[in-house]
C-alpha cells in the first residue's frame, strides 16, 4: 500500500506537465490575488500618514503581502482535483491503481504549488519594491511561522478534502462551497486582519478554523501576537487539524464502501 | 412569429431593428426556458447573490467602522459605488457575459472549433455573439444592487434635483457601454490567441471597481481610468448620483464610451476576418 517509488513519478510527472499550462495556472493565481491586494489598497489609503485601528500603512502593506503568499501557497484545490474525479467517475480508475488516491491528490497538490509559486513569489517581490511595506521581524517569529504555515497548509488541505468527499454522496456541492468561500473572505483575515474585525465577528473567526487556515501564520509572522496569544492560536489549530484529518478517514472509508460510478 | 415575411428581408433600418428586437424576445424566452427547468440552481443562485451581497457590504462595514473618510470617500458615498458595481456586474450576468463567454470563454466556441455554426447563421454575428444568451437569475442580482443603491442614497441626504437623477442615467448608461465594449474587446482578442481566457483578466481588474478608484495609488489609478476604464463605469456614476460630477466630465465620459464602443466593435471584426475555419 505504500508505493513511495510510484508516488514519487506521479507528483514529478503532474508537476511537469502542469507547468506546460503555466499561462492558465498564472491567470488563476492573479484572480485569487486580486481581493487581498484590494483590501490592502483599501487599508493603506484609510490609514494615510497616521494610522487605522492601530496599524500604520506600512504594517498593512506587509500584512497583505505577507497574506497573498500564505493563501497561495496554502490554497486548498481538493474541490476539483478530489470532488470532480469523484463527480465524473474518473476515481474509479484511480482506486484500481496500487497506489494510494492521496497520493495522486498530493501530486496535484504540490503541482498547483510549483506552478503558482513561480508567478506569485515575482509578482510580490515587485509589490514590495513599488509599495514599501515596513518590515520588523524577530528570529522567535520566524521560527513559530514555519510550523505554523505547515499546520494552516495541512489543516485547509483536509478540511478541503473532507469537503470534496461529499461528492461520494451529493452531485452538487456548491452551495456549502460557496458559504464557506465567503466565511473564509470574512474570517480569514482578507477582509481585515483579524484583530480589526468587529466584536461578534472577532470571536467567530478565533473560534472557526478559517482564520488558522491563512491568516494565523500571516499574524505570527509580523509579530501581531505576543507569545501567549501564539501558543493558543497553536492549540487551536491542531484542534482542528484532528478534527478535519477524523472527518477526512470518517468520509473516506464510508464513501469508498458505497461508491458506484458511471464513466470515467 | 414569421421570420421570413417580406419585412425581414428589407435592409432599412426600422425594419433591421424590428427583427433584431424579435430575436432578442426569442433568445431571452428560450434561456429562461432552459433556466427554469432546473429549479434547484435557482436556490443555488439566489444564495449567491445573498452571500455576493453579504460579504461587499459586510466588508465595507468593516473597513469605516474604523475610520470616518477614507480619502474623503464616506461610507454612504462608498456604497453608492459598490451599489452601482453590483448593478453592473448584474447586467453583465444577465446576458453579456452568457453571450460572450459562450464564444470566447473556457469550452467556449472558439476553444471547441465549432464557432462556424454561429458564422453561417443569416444574422450579424457581433449581434449574435452579445445577445444569444440570457441568465434570468440575475434579475434578483439587479434587484439587490437597486436596494444597496436606495440605501447609499437615503444615507447620502442629498437634496433632490431630476439634474442628478438624470446625471446619473445618463453616466450609468455610459458605464454599461464602456462595460459591453471592454468585453468585446476581450473577446475578440481570443482570435489573437486562443487558449487564453482573457474575460478572466477582466474579471479580476474589474474587482477593483467596487471601492472608488480614487482611493488606488496614482499609477494604479491611472491604469483603472485610461487603460482598462472600471473607473469610469462604477466612480463616475456613484459621483453623478452625489453631485459631484462637472458636466464637461460627464460629457467627456460619454463620448468617451462611444468611441470605446466603436473601437472594440472594429477589434472584434478584424479579429473575425483573421479567423480561419476550424477543420472538421
Amino acid at each position: 500500500m505504500s508505493n513511495v517509488r510510484g508516488g514519487q513519478a506521479l507528483i514529478r510527472h503532474t508537476w511537469l506537465s502542469w507547468m506546460q499550462h503555466r499561462s492558465f495556472f498564472f491567470l488563476l493565481a492573479f484572480g485569487w490575488m486580486i481581493p487581498p491586494l484590494i483590501y490592502l489598497f483599501v487599508w493603506a489609503t484609510a490609514a494615510g500618514g497616521g494610522t487605522a485601528g492601530g496599524m500604520t500603512r506600512g504594517e498593512f502593506v506587509t500584512y497583505y503581502l505577507v497574506l497573498i503568499v500564505v493563501n497561495q501557497l496554502t490554497y486548498a484545490q481538493t474541490n476539483w482535483t478530489v470532488g470532480d474525479l469523484i463527480r465524473e467517475g474518473s476515481m474509479s480508475r484511480l482506486l484500481l491503481l496500487p497506489l494510494s488516491p492521496l497520493y495522486n491528490t498530493l501530486a496535484t497538490e504540490i503541482a498547483g504549488k510549483v506552478v503558482y509559486m513561480s508567478f506569485v513569489l515575482p509578482v510580490t517581490a515587485l509589490l514590495a519594491l513599488w509599495l514599501r511595506p515596513a518590515l520588523a521581524l524577530d528570529g522567535w517569529q520566524l521560527l513559530a511561522f514555519l510550523p505554523a504555515l505547515l499546520l494552516a497548509w495541512l489543516l485547509r488541505f483536509f478540511w478541503g478534502y473532507w469537503l470534496a468527499l461529499l461528492a461520494f454522496w451529493a452531485t452538487r456541492a456548491d452551495a456549502l462551497l460557496a458559504l464557506q468561500d465567503s466565511l473564509i473572505f470574512l474570517l480569514a483575515g482578507q477582509v481585515a486582519p483579524v484583530a480589526l474585525l468587529p466584536g461578534a465577528l472577532q470571536v467567530a473567526a478565533k473560534a472557526l478554523p478559517f482564520r488558522y487556515m491563512i491568516a494565523f501564520p500571516v499574524e505570527v509572522l509580523t509579530g501581531a501576537l505576543t507569545p501567549a496569544e501564539v501558543g493558543l492560536g497553536f492549540a487551536v489549530q491542531g484542534g482542528w487539524l484532528v478534527v478535519a484529518l477524523a472527518l477526512y478517514r470518517l468520509l473516506w472509508s464510508r464513501g469508498v464502501q458505497q461508491y458506484t460510478a458511471v464513466g470515467g | 412569429m414569421n421570420l421570413n415575411s417580406p419585412h425581414s428581408f428589407s435592409s432599412a433600418l426600422p425594419g433591421r431593428l424590428v427583427r433584431a428586437g424579435r430575436l432578442v424576445r426569442v433568445f431571452m424566452a428560450a434561456s429562461a426556458q432552459q433556466a427554469l427547468a432546473y429549479r434547484a440552481n435557482f436556490a443555488l443562485s439566489a444564495l449567491h447573490s445573498l452571500l455576493k451581497l453579504g460579504t461587499g457590504v459586510l466588508g465595507l462595514l468593516v473597513v469605516f467602522g474604523q475610520v470616518e473618510l477614507v480619502r474623503g470617500w464616506s461610507f454612504a458615498a462608498t456604497l453608492a459605488v459598490l451599489g452601482v458595481y453590483l448593478l453592473l456586474g448584474a447586467l453583465r450576468d444577465l446576458f453579456i457575459s452568457p453571450s460572450l463567454d459562450a464564444l470566447a470563454g473556457m469550452d467556449g466556441e472558439v476553444w471547441q472549433g465549432t464557432l462556424d455554426f454561429t458564422l453561417i447563421r443569416p444574422v450579424d454575428v457581433q449581434f449574435l455573439a452579445s445577445v444569444r444568451y440570457w441568465r434570468p437569475f440575475a434579475l434578483l442580482d439587479l434587484a439587490l444592487a437597486g436596494g444597496v443603491l436606495g440605501v447609499a442614497l437615503a444615507r447620502l441626504e442629498v437634496a433632490w434635483a431630476p439634474g442628478r437623477l438624470l446625471a446619473f442615467a445618463v453616466t450609468l448608461g455610459a458605464g454599461t457601454l464602456t462595460l459591453y465594449a471592454i468585453l468585446l474587446a476581450f473577446t475578440g482578442l481570443v482570435f489573437w490567441s486562443p487558449g487564453f481566457l482573457f474575460s478572466w483578466v477582466f474579471d479580476g481588474v474589474f474587482q477593483m471597481a467596487r471601492y472608488p478608484v480614487g482611493l488606488y495609488p496614482g499609477g494604479l489609478r491611472l491604469l483603472l481610468t485610461w487603460v482598462v476604464p472600471v473607473g469610469v463605469i462604477t466612480t463616475v456614476p456613484a459621483q453623478a448620483l452625489a453631485g459631484e460630477l462637472a458636466p464637461g466630465m460627464m460629457a467627456a465620459v460619454v463620448a468617451f464610451s462611444l468611441a470605446l464602443v466603436l473601437a472594440s466593435s472594429w477589434l472584434f471584426r478584424a479579429g473575425l476576418r483573421r479567423y480561419a475555419s476550424a477543420s472538421s
